[in-house]
């Protein structure tokens, strides 16, 4: 009960957050100089022609008026037009939002997955060769950025050595009959995997990077713990030691970090998108804002937020999972 | 003449501020070509197998009809099929292969019957023109293309008032003069009319019947060799060789199907490994890179679009022709045209694209001579005689384009050698387009831009340099028209070259005016791309154009894949 009452109270909580999110996204938006008609209609629109569009998506109220609509609108859950598509906003969000948190899934599945043993075994071997290599490849992680590791892998796995596609991204509940070559669905979602591998690595290195280095040092941490020392002194091997006593009171900072790697790999996903030409959020969120796409912006913005919101949410939750000690109770 | 009257009369490139043109991809590969590979063509079959892929790329038949899917990677998504509404190149160069027009363009800028049956007769002093219409001419579904169809396309964009609506201003009324028979009557002779008959012709009772099906391709109806098949927006449109066609040639090719890819190094690779077989716009850096490639060619052709600095007339220093001229000496275009458009563009020495200019028999060597070799001194000299104060900071902005930031980059460096400040501001197009045509010396002294439309001379100096309410501010940023005598002229002589039926008349008007303003300064003519596609060997008889971006089904070529 506690759990649920605790959920019930975060996701309420949430509601302001996401209302200052809405509001600064409409201030900055209306902020951004220029005219979207302009770049709607071309260099020389006639009057008639723009104040048709503008009284089509109430670009002709004032901005107070606009920002009361918009809020009373979202409560329906309509995010407009999109002045760009020229369709509902919610209705593209749902064609682009699945292939992104697909896209997100498994580069935070490909981060946790090489981040965890490797920060282990940093920790474990701490000033050794391995520990140092290591710790040079989460440097290098965190300090580069995404498109060029994207770009970076397309000239050497796909121009060079052509062993992975550079686009052309396929979802794994694609029907096998719209795929050449696949007959059965195993068939699609092994040539999903095989079209995701490089994306998933672009996106995913920088938060195996930050987690690479959470993890060694929380391990560093807990295996200075008195407890440790006590379990070692009573000639506890060193596996046990790791497996029952250390990992897990070790994961929690991890499992913050992966809530507020949400925001970065938002943005990577932006840039991965690009780069291998996949149509999610990210491409998305690019065009409305090359195109002054209003409404697209504040509904693609208000969808990360919503994103980031949960995933926090979220992240708060599995504590009570990983760490007994952590009561829902205490926490009101 | 009112805003109403301006015209915007290109089927193609209908943005004609050249916005999406010239960026260059995140990274080249320069540098990176010549490495592993192996046989290209056995890679691609290996490598690529996405939604619609290349493996059902096979070798053209010679049973004769349409077989093969060709794969063209473009920068952008289309997003809308209906030629009534839609207004962005992408979506243009999809649709172009389902839906004809009375005229279309021969392999380079003529003017050739596409639907009609003939030339059209001109009459009332160039403000008539009747057209017949080629009496088999038919739509995929079968109905005939009649005159009230054609009637129809050319009055719903402006009854809808959609983006496309000034495009066909200059039209008064379109009469039905038969089934097969329609009368166009002009508010004014205009002279380039006939690159407005090149508008689509669209059948009135399907997209009468569900406008939202026509735009979205569900219920998209043409008469051209191709019918539309499927879309994904942002993944893929789909169109598919019509056998029922009513022309000729009938596709060889039996489907095309037009791929996004915007980031320019991905695009490069995916012609690399087959994933495409043809990419468009290959950026300067990349131009090795594709040449690289061993079973591919780059396949370009000069575009319909002109490149310029041009100078704020109305307020600042830069009202001055002295300042202009000064500026001038300050840097050499040439130089700077060669260092950051070439290959994938040329030196363009008139508002006249290279073809437009050909074709009129133009004076170029004339006016190629008319730009000053750099010569600071000059400059000093220049700026000191029309009293520019020393303290004073000249104002470049530029759109977000990395050439035209890169030339006006090269003008500032040439202010500043010369003593004074300078600087660039590369602006966002929103923020672009509402400065560029205040005229505010706040906002700029120069800009740099670019221009396309239609093959004739009244695009590219009508909207540039008119002093009417149409173009003054609107699309005129540089107030010349309105700036001295000689502005003036050269406006209104533009004006009436526009509204002048014989050929040879309008000839001279713009030789006349344009030397002037070249004389003057009031543009700097830069560059003009190319089209330019990466074009893998197996694809034979692509034509890229000048106007339509490329050709794939026409009177004069009939693209085909023959992978092995």
């Amino acid at each position: 009960m506690g759990r649920l009452r605790y959920t019930i109270s975060r996701l309420l909580q949430a509601i302001p957050v996401i209302l200052g999110v809405i509001t600064i996204t409409f201030l900055l938006t209306d902020a951004i100089p220029g005219d979207p008609v302009s770049i709607m209609l071309g260099p020389s629109p006639s009057a008639q022609q723009a104040a048709a569009i503008r009284a089509k998506f109430g670009l002709d109220q004032p901005l107070h008026i606009r920002y009361l609509n918009y809020l009373v609108d979202v409560i329906q859950l309509d995010l407009g037009t999109s002045l760009y598509y020229q369709v509902p906003v919610t209705e593209k969000i749902a064609e682009r939002l699945p292939i992104t948190l697909y896209l997100l899934l498994s580069s935070f599945t490909f981060a946790l997955l090489t981040a965890v043993p490797l920060g282990i075994i940093s920790a474990k071997r701490r000033n050794t060769a391995t520990d140092h290599v290591s710790r040079v490849v989460a440097l290098f992680g965190v300090s580069t950025p995404s498109f060029w590791i994207g770009l970076m892998l397309i000239i050497v796995f796909s121009y060079w050595l052509g062993y992975f596609p550079a686009t052309n991204l396929i979802l794994p509940w694609t029907s096998p009959s719209q795929i050449d070559g696949a007959s059965t669905q195993v068939d699609v979602i092994v040539k999903s995997i095989h079209h995701l591998i490089l994306p998933t690595i672009t996106l995913g290195t920088l938060q195996m990077a930050a987690f690479t280095r959470i993890e060694r040092s929380s391990m560093l941490e807990v295996l200075g713990e008195e407890y440790v020392k006590l379990a070692r002194a009573y000639g506890v091997s060193e596996r046990t030691i790791l497996r029952k006593h250390a990992f897990r009171n070790a994961q929690l900072p991890l499992i913050t970090l992966v809530g507020l790697q949400l925001t970065s790999a938002l943005g990577g996903a932006v840039l991965t998108e690009t780069v291998f030409s996949i149509n999610g959020m990210g491409r998305l969120i690019i065009t409305a804002i090359q195109n002054q796409d209003f409404q697209l912006v504040m509904g693609t913005t208000l969808v990360f937020g919503l994103v980031f919101v949960i995933g926090v949410i979220v992240t708060d939750l599995s504590y009570a999972y990983v760490d007994p000690r952590v009561s829902f109770e205490d926490s009101e | 003449m009112s805003k109403q009257e301006k015209t915007f009369h290109s089927k193609l490139n209908r943005r004609r501020l050249l916005q999406g043109l010239g960026g260059a991809g995140i990274a080249g590969l320069a540098g990176c070509s010549g490495g592993g590979g192996g046989d290209a063509t056995t890679e691609a079959e290996e490598t690529t197998e996405g939604q619609q892929t290349t493996e059902s790329q096979e070798t053209t038949t010679e049973s004769g009809g349409p077989s093969g899917r060709l794969r063209i990677a473009l920068v952008k998504s289309p997003i809308e099929f209906d030629p009534i509404v839609l207004n962005d190149v992408p979506s243009t160069q999809v649709v172009d292969r389902v839906v004809e027009g009375l005229y279309g363009y021969d392999e380079s800028t003529g003017v050739v019957p596409q639907l009609a049956a003939g030339e059209p007769e001109i009459s009332n002093e160039g403000t008539r023109y009747v057209v017949e219409i080629h009496e088999d001419a038919t739509f995929s579904n079968g109905d005939p293309v009649t005159a009230s169809d054609v009637k129809y396309s050319y009055e719903a964009p402006v009854d809808e008032q959609t983006e496309n609506a000034s495009e066909l201003n200059m039209v008064d009324t379109v009469s039905v003069v038969d089934e097969k028979t329609v009368q166009f009557d002009l508010k004014y002779p205009f002279a380039a009319f006939k690159n407005t008959l090149a508008w689509y012709v669209v059948p009135e009772s399907v997209r009468e019947e569900d406008k939202q099906a026509f735009n979205t391709g569900g219920n998209l109806v043409g008469s051209g060799p191709f019918t539309f098949e499927e879309w994904q927006e942002g993944q893929y449109a789909l169109v598919a060789a019509d056998e029922d066609y009513w022309g000729e040639p009938m596709p060889n090719v039996a489907e095309v199907e037009f791929v996004p890819v915007e980031e320019a190094t991905t695009r490069v690779t995916t012609l690399k490994n087959g994933e495409n077989d043809i990419i468009e716009e290959i950026p300067p850096k990349q131009y090795p890179t594709v040449r690289s490639i061993s079973d591919a060619s780059i396949q370009e052709v000069p575009g319909i679009g002109y490149f310029y600095a041009a100078f704020n007339c109305k307020e600042g220093p830069t009202a001055d022709s002295r300042v202009r001229e000064a500026i001038d000496y300050a840097f050499s275009m040439d130089q700077a045209v060669q260092n950051y458009v070439e290959p994938t563009g040329i030196r363009q020495y008139s508002p006249f694209p290279a073809s437009i200019a050909e074709d009129w028999e133009f004076p170029v060597d004339e006016w190629k001579q008319i730009p000053n070799d750099k010569d600071i001194d000059q400059t000093k000299s220049l700026f000191d005689e029309a009293g520019v104060p020393d303290d004073y900071s000249f104002k470049v902005i530029v759109p977000p384009d990395d050439k035209r930031e890169q030339i006006g980059i090269t003008i500032s460096n040439g202010i500043k050698e010369a003593g004074w400040d300078a600087s660039v501001q590369r602006l966002d197009w929103g923020a672009f387009l509402d400065k560029y045509v205040s005229g505010s010396e706040d906002d700029y002294n120069i800009y740099t831009l670019g221009w396309s439309g239609t093959p004739d001379p009244d695009a590219f100096t009508y909207y540039l340099f008119g002093r009417d309410d149409a173009t003054l501010g609107v699309t005129n940023g540089t107030y010349y028209g309105n700036n001295s005598e000689n502005g003036k002229r050269v406006s209104e002589k533009f004006i009436e070259a526009r509204e002048t039926p014989d050929r040879e008349q309008r000839r001279q008007l713009y030789i006349e005016a344009t030397t002037t303003l070249l004389e003057d300064r009031a543009h700097l003519p830069a560059y003009n791309l190319k089209n330019s596609f990466g074009v893998k060997d197996y694809v034979s008889d692509f034509h890229p154009h000048p106007v339509d971006s490329f050709h794939l089904s026409t009177g004069h070529n009939n693209v085909s894949v023959n992978k092995q």
